[in-house]
């Protein structure tokens, strides 16, 4: 392990948070909030931080896989715990292990909340907590790539470890034109998200602090009520479209400025995406018919509450709660599939659905027809052996993961739906969960050695488990 | 510009290499995916998977927009389709490896046919480099510049040259006019400057022009005989060209060939060569045949333990000159340590030769790229520019340029004079200028001043 050269990136990444974190103090500056020292503070450890880690010598520059993948953990836990500052400093979240949760639960895009009472936070901080959505939905690292010049071929390793799906790579020649490129498109659908929701009605700061909230599909609001407290029809119609928007690959979104409409349209991740939000937002809106009496009301709720947890966003208008078995039952399933590879959403990803499923049909293929040749594809493709196999071992880890999580989370005594789909929602990055940690409820009612392992289940979540897990690997290290 | 380099084995990697770190947009088309993966993960390139002849793969590469096509597969066929269909497809410029020599023949006519631009034949640039180290059996290495008006040769400094040990700005004048332009010791590539003293052991390069690096060399008191005789191990493709090539040279050749079937072919189409049918590596064949007493033992077979081993015992026997082939090893340091000096590797002249002429498609308003060659395994590159009109640096005294470091304006050639240059001196419009520099310093003239000093 190079470990002089993971430390001196991992300072490159914490010095851009510190510069980022310049946006909420001027935030906190606009609205003469009482949290500015506590903001000013926190960039000056981060960037001292930053400055001082960044100083080191590498004696190579040989950036590895192992390497790429240490860098992202490290850089994933330590920007999370760098985040945590301005909150405890300011004493809003006094508590350390709660504040790391809450900022892990922001830059993971998850939108899981120890916050009893949201609307008593000063507006800076709030901005902030909106904000690490946004810069951690499209990767903290592919955002260092896209403005820090010069890394290098190599970089390629950094991006494949934060970037979510079984196969990430470049659109073009370039690393660091790929983030670029990313990054723009990420920035172009922000912008004309809160234009919309201006539009919509609200005010500046509630339509950034959402449109940050949408984009990286995180779900943090800075209503206690959430979406639900704009009773507005409106915009939950362009959070809903927004956030499928936003659940779809950015490489494919790139086709379509290149004028590859087919390609775009013919997408077959897309297409099962956008077949299964429609089917569920069907499903539930029939089953919960009954509660709302109205069929046109059951689906503008269904529809908002399909779109937020598939693309693991997390924002409610409604308690889904306390609907139906049925619907909830539904609702775990989106909550484990959740959106497409190359998005800012978590869950396993369609496109892993899909393998998986071709691989089972292959599989019984060749119980019947033990000397079957079937290669998979996808999109007319074939896909590697190795990816398949890639796609598996993510998936058994991923059960894994989970199962563990719940028996240690299940110490605190909760029941057993609080306690699956407080682990299932901060795996998949949703956020809320079912039971006590339903949409009206939030995760104060855990214990801290819960809160570490749910933290955990979210950074894991998020860089697709093999980055972590390899921190804990002996091999890594060893010269 | 966007190149698309079909084919990812020895030429297309180290080609996509160079010509992404000189700021291309590299695309890399190949079938092995083992060998993409590598590409992907230590180059700044694109990599997509498929046969290069076929329409789709290409375009998914993006040739439609490409600026170059490079066909490098093992295929001439595939090549020649793959240029040809990129040409159709919209790309600018096709380059195609072919190497077969049935087809070198016709290949003027198949090329305005099939509408390639350029045709690589790395064996054939291989066999015209071992004709000029012929020529200077001394030398490890020789590149001409300014149409072979000007040579830079690479030699070994051997203790009691009377260059060594002595700071080369005191040596101008006492020895006749050429630059010492890179030097490498040990495992570092350098560009000298005016305090810099040469040791013995160093793999030097002179430039100059040919008649004081002749009188350069005779006072250094190195062999200029020329080659009179040479025996050539091996009857591939190389053998081949190279005895077209040295035909007229008065070098007498003897081709030592195991195939009865190439030895015939190879009689059939050469004149004036002895072929003997044998084992090359069977040393009482070599002695037998006299290795002793040939001027120069050229090994050219296939297998590279085989050219090492042979090039070794040629050197043991007092062979004066010993040039090797080889295909994989990438290890020219350790063949040096040896004393195998001259080390020719035809996929390294083929990188080379496209290298130069994507470059030189590379427009730049103030300079013309004419020549790049990559020596010192690639660490430095020595380039010949012509100056165009209008540009920054034209009139304006070196000294006053702020040359960026690594980088060494070795000669200015105008007219019929050859100019090596000091701070006063300057560049004019229509001058030939030979830079050395550092790799990935320079890719044309105006990088190697400062904007400060070119913007004038």
């Amino acid at each position: 392990m190079n470990a002089r050269l993971v430390v001196r990136l991992i300072g490159s990444v914490l010095a851009v948070e510190g510069l980022l974190m310049f946006l909420p103090l001027i935030v906190s500056l606009y609205y003469g909030g009482a949290d500015y020292p506590a903001i000013l503070i926190s960039i000056a450890i981060v960037l001292a931080a930053g400055l001082l880690l960044g100083c080191v010598r590498a004696k190579s520059e040989l950036l590895r896989p192992r390497e790429g993948l240490a860098v992202v953990a490290a850089s994933w836990v330590l920007v999370s715990a760098f985040g945590a500052l301005p909150f405890v400093i300011h004493g809003s979240i006094p508590s350390f292990v709660d504040a790391f949760f809450e900022t892990v639960s922001g830059f993971t895009t998850t939108g899981s909340t120890v916050l009893q009472d949201v609307e008593a936070v000063p507006r800076g901080l709030l901005f902030w907590r909106s904000f690490t959505h946004w810069a951690g939905g499209m990767g903290v690292l592919v955002l260092s790539l896209a403005l820090i010049p010069k890394m290098g071929a190599r970089s390629i390793h950094l991006m494949r470890a934060e970037s979510p799906g079984p196969s990430p790579d470049r659109l073009v020649p370039r690393v660091a034109k790929t983030a670029k490129i990313l990054y723009k498109i990420y920035l172009g659908m922000s912008a004309l998200l809160v234009v919309a929701l201006m539009l919509c009605g609200l005010d500046w700061f509630d339509a950034l602090t959402h449109m940050f909230s949408t984009a990286g599909t995180g779900g943090f609001s800075t209503y206690n009520q959430s979406v639900g407290h704009f009773q507005n029809l409106a915009v939950e119609m362009v959070l809903g479209v927004s956030m499928v928007a936003f659940g779809v690959n950015f490489s494919i979104y790139y086709l379509l400025i290149l004028g590859h409409f087919r390609g775009f349209f013919k997408n077959s991740e897309l297409r099962t995406f956008v077949s299964i939000v429609a089917a569920a937002t069907v499903l539930i809106a029939l089953n919960i018919l009954p509660g709302y009496g109205n069929f046109f009301t059951a689906l503008r709720y269904s529809f908002f509450q399909v779109t937020t947890l598939i693309s693991t966003t997390g924002f409610a208008t409604a308690d889904f709660a306390v609907w139906p078995v049925f619907s909830r039952a539904v609702i775990v399933f989106l909550m484990f599939v959740g959106s497409c590879a190359g998005s800012t959403a978590g869950g396993i990803k369609v496109v892993r659905a899909q393998l998986l499923w071709k691989n089972l049909r292959r599989d019984i293929h060749q119980s019947i027809h033990p000397n079957a040749v079937r290669v998979i594809k996808l999109d007319g493709k074939p896909v590697d052996e190795k990816i398949m196999s890639g796609v598996t071992g993510f998936f058994y880890a991923y059960m894994l993961i989970t199962m563990l999580a719940t028996i240690v989370v299940s110490l605190d005594g909760h029941s057993l739906e609080t306690s699956f789909s407080a682990v299932l929602t901060t795996i998949s990055n949703v956020g809320p969960g079912l039971g006590q940690v339903g949409p009206k409820g939030n995760f104060s009612i855990f214990s801290d050695l819960s809160k570490i392992t749910l933290s955990m289940c979210m950074l894991l979540g998020r860089l697709e488990i093999f980055p972590i897990l390899m921190l804990f690997t002996p091999s890594a290290w060893r010269k | 510009m966007n190149i698309v380099i079909v084919g990812d084995g020895k030429v297309g990697y180290t080609l996509a290499d160079c010509l992404s770190k000189d700021g291309h947009d590299v695309t890399i088309v190949d079938n092995n995916k083992k060998a993409l993966a590598k590409a992907s993960e230590t180059l700044d390139v694109l990599c997509v998977p498929g046969s290069g002849a076929n329409v789709r793969t290409l375009l998914e590469a993006g040739v439609e927009t490409a600026d170059v096509v490079i066909a490098a597969t093992t295929g001439d066929e595939t090549n020649m389709v793959c240029a040809m269909m990129a040409k159709q497809l919209g790309a600018k410029y096709a380059i195609a490896r072919v190497r077969d020599p049935d087809y070198t023949e016709g290949l003027t006519l198949l090329l305005n046919k099939l509408d390639i631009d350029q045709v690589i034949n790395p064996e054939r640039a291989a066999a015209l480099e071992i004709s000029r180290l012929l020529r200077f059996p001394f030398a490890t290495d020789i590149e001409s510049f300014a149409h072979g008006r000007v040579e830079m040769v690479g030699f070994r400094a051997d203790a009691g040259d009377p260059v060594v040990g002595v700071p080369l700005s005191k040596l101008r004048g006492k020895i006749p006019s050429v630059q010492f332009s890179a030097v490498q010791r040990g495992n570092e590539a350098l560009i000298p400057g005016g305090d810099f003293e040469i040791q013995s052991g160093d793999h030097v390069y002179a430039t100059g022009d040919r008649d004081s690096v002749t009188r350069f060399f005779k006072l250094l008191g190195k062999d200029t005989n020329r080659v009179r005789s040479a025996m050539l191990i091996g009857g591939g493709h190389v053998t081949y060209y190279l005895a077209r090539a040295i035909a007229g040279m008065g070098v007498k050749l003897k081709i030592v060939e195991i195939n009865e079937d190439r030895c015939r072919s190879l009689s059939e189409k050469l004149e004036d060569v002895e072929v003997i049918q044998g084992d090359g590596t069977d040393s009482e064949l070599l002695e037998s045949e006299n290795v002793r007493d040939q001027d120069a033992l050229i090994c050219l077979t296939d297998r590279d333990e085989e050219n090492l081993i042979v090039g070794l015992y040629g050197l043991r026997a007092g062979v004066r000159k010993v040039i090797v082939k080889v295909n994989h090893l990438n290890t020219m340091d350790v063949l040096g340590d040896m004393g195998l000096g001259s080390v020719i590797s035809p996929k390294q002249a083929a990188a080379n030769g496209i290298l130069r002429s994507v470059r030189a498609l590379s427009q730049s308003k103030s300079a013309v790229i004419e020549k790049v060659y990559a020596i010192l395994g690639g660490k430095v590159e020595a380039s010949e520019f012509t100056a165009l009109p209008g540009a920054g640096f034209l009139n304006v005294p070196l000294r006053d340029l702020n040359i960026k470091k690594g980088v060494l304006v070795t000669l200015i050639v105008r007219g019929r004079q050859c100019i090596i240059p000091f701070g006063g001196d300057h560049i004019e419009s229509g001058d030939s200028v030979i830079l050395t520099a550092l790799e990935g310093t320079v890719a044309n003239l105006e990088d190697a001043f400062d904007a400060a000093g070119a913007g004038k």
